[in-house]
């Protein structure tokens, strides 16, 4: 044989950080971006060129707790199971219902799409918006990041050798209403195009909370805190812009590219409508 | 809003005089069995003692001289095979046999096979291409059109780099264009379209010491017996080629083998071992053929009453860097040209021109669709112009019978076109709603498309080059087995021909027999293609029933062979393109509705209607299967299906990003049958396997334009395209 694929299946979580760190192993949950990225000529087995760590079974990993101020969800539950369950978002349960096809929503878990961290990940932009943060374990301890200073570039994180991402903390926050879009090229098991997450609270007719994040128009999910401040608490009789010129402020930081499924040019300008009909709606609501 | 298809079995046809015929209720399918069970063998299933693995080291540059090819020393069983290796002629047969099995000298596309690689392990191969290096001398490469005016190109095939040209005149079409009030003008653009048979494509080739076998996914076996022959410079009974269960084809599976054939011959002879070809789908996505694209201008020459005078049609294709069939599915085009209308006189031009990219080839339609989205779109959008409704305008020009053809043949059968308007109209509502969408700014569209099939080859091709054989035997145990060259690909062969003989017979289907095609027992009754397995073979097969039913009394074994007679009412001139090029034609019309997100650019399908005369139905359920299987192939190829270029290299290399529709994508069709009976069709049936593809494009195209208010001339309809159209408008 070419190469001797190493596959360790631990017991334990402890066990498993303590074969991240010995062995470097790749850990691998639902496989489902894995086998594919590793796949060879068809008879063979996939081939990372390092161990495989199997994790996608371990209980630790695998369960959703809701506490007071939080949801924390185990990174190796899958979609489906996330489906389920009543203490996670409904607009992550939108999402994963336009994510893919029922197979791989039953194998691919949500710590694989953050740890894959494609700019086209479809849970990306919603746990973005939700402003979620990322417990990473190694041996020695734990230590959590909030995601959008996990994921620095296309297939890049703040992932250490030693570590495997544990689980996904949700904070709870209030929000009257939410919007989530998936452009795909037909509508089960395609890869975004474009894909937008808004969220928003109104209290007594003022914003109080607006959360935008696009994803793969750029090499990480775009939101920002900077541009959404201008709307925030500030009543709508004051705002000083339209909503098209609200939505202009993204312009800079949608930079998408043309590639096999898209164009520069659909992806941003239909990005930038989609933030100004967001706006709108927004701003029309009675709170 | 899903419409549900009332019974996609009934067939309510609109001539009070044709009733059912009895063979056409569904029966169950023959080759299900095997194929749900998993007891059917696909080529990737077979295996044979001490076989060996291949795998093929492709180009990676579109043009260029080899250089030199740097392969290490092989570990012991492991093979290369290539170009030294091919003991006949290196050029595969088929129109012509320029492309080579392996390239020698020069690469012509990016996926050209050069080498195989062959040997016991897969990973072993896999490392062993790893390591070959080729230097390649760049040539500057062929891409479009206008590259070959460029004199620092240099041509890829002849002086002026086009594969074939042609011309065809009808009437005094300068005239015409003299006296017109006006020229309408059009250009109209389809893409490339990818075949995504669920099998990909594979071979294997046994070498006994003296004779060759060679198993295969493909639609024409004897079409790989003449390859092997060329190849090979064997005699044909050295050859043997036995068709593997083929799971899709589309005509993906016509010429391509051939290819891969000579392959594993050549690698079972080298290395005295059975050998194993089996694609994976990336590689196969990236060197099997494609639908050509094609870029067709019309001009339409428009009296001061409104009148058609005259239509100049310039269609050009893009053949890639191999003829392969593309002279064929030019002149299908060319003959389609001017679509279901009656256009006083005409010039059709025609040409393929060479690129330095992956092979154009035979795909469902052959030529046929590009040339209907053109014509119908370009009728529509004088509609328009002339601020007339687009299908009464149409409607006013619908060819009847005795009228001529692009060819100047005659319509001999009644066009039952009007009456299968009206039942579309009805089922859809097409009048009223495309009133009001033209009117409303409800992004919601409707669209009609009308169209035709020529059934069977072109021109004199079945009399001239095919000249297929049938044999039907009466075996000692008193079933009677079906001998053709035909396939079963998935399309029904097996129990439409099956069907066709116990119901001349008048017994069982069970007593009948049609296994996979080997070449050692069954003569040629031509290849699995231009929808003719059921009109021709059928028909054929039905005339030996017809002779075997008098002598089923007779003991023992009873042999009937019999052999393509052309109907008299042909007549053809292949050197001018005179007469009538098809035998027959199958119609079909199409309405789609669908509604553009304002936002996205996505066109949502949210209805689709079909009429269609394919003769009498040989099998309701089979002939539903092809329309519904039609319709979806061809509402991704309007809507979804990009397959662009880039520097000769495909953009969409795998499925992940060619996107074929899924179940959720689209509504469930509509659809009725009209039963016209062809008398020289078996039990009156003529073609039915590519015309539903042909019609769904233009219609969606249609309805889109209707729902925008703007020219659609560009398919896929993507959301790109729309979306660009409208910008760069404003």
């Amino acid at each position: 044989m070419v190469t001797q694929n190493v596959v360790y299946r631990p017991g334990s979580l402890e066990e498993a950080y303590r074969l991240r760190t010995d062995t470097g192993a790749l850990p691998l949950a639902g496989g489902t971006d894995l086998m594919v990225r590793y796949r060879k000529t068809a008879g063979l087995v996939p081939d990372p060129g390092r161990p495989v760590l199997f994790i996608g079974h371990l209980k630790d990993l695998r369960r959703v707790e809701e506490r007071a101020e939080e949801v924390r969800i185990g990174s190796c539950t899958t979609y489906t199971e996330l489906l389920s369950q009543k203490a996670v978002p409904e607009i992550l349960k939108r999402c994963i219902t336009l994510l893919a096809s029922p197979p791989i929503r039953n194998r691919g878990t949500v710590g694989g799409n953050i740890c894959n961290s494609s700019p086209a990940g479809d849970t990306l932009p919603v746990l973005h918006a939700l402003e979620c943060s990322l417990v990473l374990g190694n041996i020695r301890g734990e230590r959590t990041v909030p995601i959008d200073r996990f994921i620095t570039g296309p297939g890049e994180n703040a992932l250490s050798e030693d570590e495997i991402l544990k689980e996904i903390v949700i904070p709870k926050a209030a929000f009257s209403g939410w919007c989530y879009r998936k452009i795909g090229t037909r509508r089960a098991n395609a890869l975004a195009k474009i894909s937008f997450a808004g969220l928003y609270l109104i209290e007594s007719g003022e914003v109080h909370d607006i959360r935008i994040a696009i994803g793969a128009v750029a090499p990480t999910v775009v939101r920002s805190r900077e541009i959404e401040k201008t709307i925030i608490r500030i009543p709508r009789t004051s705002l000083q812009r339209s909503t098209v010129e609200m939505a202009a402020r993204y312009r800079p930081l949608i930079r998408p590219i043309t590639d096999q499924r898209s164009t520069t040019g659909y992806r941003a300008g239909v990005t930038l409508v989609l933030i100004e009909q967001f706006l709108t709606a927004v701003l029309q609501k009675k709170g | 809003m899903k419409e549900k298809k009332k019974d996609s079995t009934a067939v309510r046809g609109g001539t009070a005089s044709t009733s059912r015929a009895s063979i056409s209720g569904p029966v169950p399918r023959q080759d299900a069995p095997g194929k749900i069970s998993g007891v059917a063998s696909y080529i990737g299933d077979l295996c044979f003692e001490g076989m060996l693995y291949a795998r093929t080291l492709r180009s990676t540059v579109p043009r260029a001289r080899i250089v030199s090819i740097d392969i290490p020393a092989m570990p012991e069983g492991y093979f290369v095979v290539d170009a030294r290796d091919v003991p006949g002629k290196n050029g595969v047969h088929m129109l012509t046999d320029e492309q080579p099995f392996f390239a020698e000298e020069r690469v012509n596309y990016v996926g050209e096979p050069i080498l195989l690689v062959t040997g016991p392990e897969r990973g072993k191969i896999d490392q062993i291409l790893r390591g070959i290096r080729v230097e390649y001398e760049e040539i500057p490469p062929v891409f479009g059109e206008e590259d070959s005016k460029n004199p620092r190109i240099p041509p890829l095939f002849g002086e002026r780099n086009l594969f074939c040209e042609y011309e065809i005149r009808r009437g005094e079409v300068e005239e015409a264009f003299f006296d017109a009030d006006f020229v309408f003008e059009g250009c109209y653009h389809t893409g490339a379209q990818e075949h995504v048979y669920l099998e990909p494509q594979g071979t294997a080739g046994v070498f006994d010491g003296e004779r060759v076998t060679v198993y295969g996914s493909m639609q024409c076996p004897y079409y790989v017996k003449t390859a092997l022959v060329g190849g090979l410079g064997w005699k044909e009974d050295r050859i043997r080629v036995v068709q593997a269960t083929t799971g899709g084809a589309f005509g993906g599976k016509e010429e391509y083998p051939s290819i891969i054939a000579g392959h594993v011959a050549f690698a079972a002879i080298k290395t005295g071992r059975p050998v194993l070809l089996v694609f994976d789908r990336a590689e196969d996505v990236v060197c099997t053929t494609k639908r050509h694209p094609s870029l067709i201008r019309m001009r339409t020459a428009v009296d001061d009453r409104g009148a058609i005078r005259g239509m100049e049609i310039d269609i050009a294709l893009d053949g890639g860097a191999y003829v392969g069939l593309s002279p064929v599915v030019l002149q299908r085009a060319m003959f389609a040209a001017t679509g279901v209308y009656r256009i006083p006189c005409i010039r059709v031009k025609g040409r393929v021109f060479a690129t330095n990219s992956v092979p154009t080839g035979a795909f469902r339609g052959f030529g046929a669709p590009q040339a209907f989205f053109a014509v119908e779109m370009h009728m529509h959008s004088l509609a328009e112009k002339l601020r007339k409704d687009p299908l009464e305008f149409k409607r006013s020009y619908l060819l009847s019978m005795g009228d001529p053809t692009v060819t100047d043949g005659r319509m001999k059968q009644e066009v039952p076109l009007p009456r299968m308007i009206d039942r579309l109209c009805k089922l859809s509502g097409y009048e009223k709603k495309h009133r009001a969408y033209k009117k409303e700014k409800t992004r919601r569209g409707i669209g009609v498309s009308l169209f035709f099939h020529g059934c069977a080859f072109t021109g004199s091709g079945e009399k001239d080059k095919i000249k297929a054989k049938v044999l039907l035997k009466k075996e000692d145990d008193e079933s009677v087995s079906i001998l053709v060259s035909n396939v079963e690909m998935g399309q029904g062969a097996q129990t439409t021909l099956k069907k066709i003989v116990a119901e001349t017979l008048g017994c069982g289907l069970e007593r009948v027999r049609y296994d996979n095609p080997d070449t050692d027992r069954v003569p040629d009754s031509g290849p699995t293609v231009a929808s003719r397995t059921v009109m021709i073979v059928g028909g054929l097969l039905a005339k030996a029933a017809g002779r075997l039913k008098r002598r089923m009394d007779e003991k023992g074994e009873v042999k009937i062979e019999e052999r393509y007679v052309q109907p008299p009412h042909i007549e053809w001139d292949q050197d001018t393109f005179t007469g009538d090029a098809y035998p027959v034609y199958s119609w079909g019309a199409n309405a789609v509705e669908v509604e553009v997100d304002p936002v996205t650019f996505e066109v949502r399908v949210i209805g689709v209607w079909g009429i269609y005369d394919v003769g009498t139905p040989i099998d309701e359920r089979i002939v539903g299967g092809q329309i519904e299987g039609g319709i979806s192939q061809g509402l991704g190829y309007a809507t979804i299906e990009l397959l662009q270029k880039e520097n000769g290299r495909l953009r969409q290399k795998n499925l992940t990003d060619y996107i074929i529709p899924s179940s959720m994508d689209f509504p469930d069709p509509v659809y009725e049958l009209f039963s016209s009976s062809y008398e020289h069709g078996p039990f009156g049936a003529k073609c039915a396997g590519e015309l539903p593809f042909v019609g769904v494009a233009p219609a969606v195209a249609a309805a889109v334009q209707n729902a925008i208010g703007r020219p659609v001339r560009r398919l896929p309809v993507s959301p790109e395209y729309l979306f660009e159209a409208e910008h760069d408008e404003d």
